[in-house]
């Protein structure tokens, strides 16, 4: 019994300083993977980060497109929201008018509505990584 | 790019990022078995749905 609660207590994960968890989870939308390199999940965050920013270019070598919210079409916003979970490359491109605007084209590609659906989940990965760099910082996960 | 080929495409990448993200699965064996059962069902779900669509008069 002694033992079993010695190895839960070594098993448990311990929380690191509150600067280290906010900079990792912040650095997870500057680079993929990077909050979890930051916290010593090297392959982890090799991992996560390789499948994110492939993704995102599989979406625009489908030839997709990002989302910018439109006033007068609410779907954008949604679309937009899971883009820019991207975090910085989302933002740079966007400012930069680079992959948002569409051309008729590009629209009647086969593979035009696979590449959004690229783009928005890896930005939907993103912040799931972000959110799992900040639950490894806090000390809630392994 | 056939439209299976972006299915399985899509699949492997969700699922090893799934794979690599649970928080209940801990040791590298299991997030593997994780990872393929997730690819099992986003592959056999698609062949599923497909399948379902192919009879719909649309």
């Amino acid at each position: 019994m002694y033992s079993e609660e010695l190895s839960e207590q070594i098993a448990a994960p311990r929380p690191v300083p509150v600067a280290r968890t906010i900079a990792a989870t912040v650095a997870t939308f500057i680079v993929p993977g990077l909050g979890h390199v930051l916290l010593g999940k090297m392959i982890r965050g090799a991992i996560i980060g390789g499948v994110i920013i492939l993704m995102f270019a599989l979406g625009f070598a489908m030839e997709g497109h990002l989302y910018k919210p439109d006033p007068n079409e609410w779907l954008t916003w949604f679309f937009s929201f899971l883009d820019a979970g991207m975090g910085l490359p989302y933002l740079i491109l966007v400012l930069a008018d680079w992959g948002v605007q569409i051309t008729p084209d590009q629209a009647a590609k086969v593979t035009f509505e696979y590449g959004n659906t690229f783009l928005c989940v890896a930005g939907a990965l993103n912040m799931l990584a972000a959110m799992d760099a900040y639950d490894i910082g806090i000390g809630r996960k392994a | 790019m056939t439209h299976f080929i972006a299915l399985v495409l899509f699949s492997l990448l969700v699922s090893v990022a799934f794979a690599a993200l649970s928080s209940e699965h801990h040791t590298t064996q299991e997030r593997v078995k994780y990872g393929a059962k997730v690819l099992g069902y986003f592959v056999g779900v698609g062949f599923l749905i497909a399948w379902a669509l192919y009879f719909l008069p649309i």
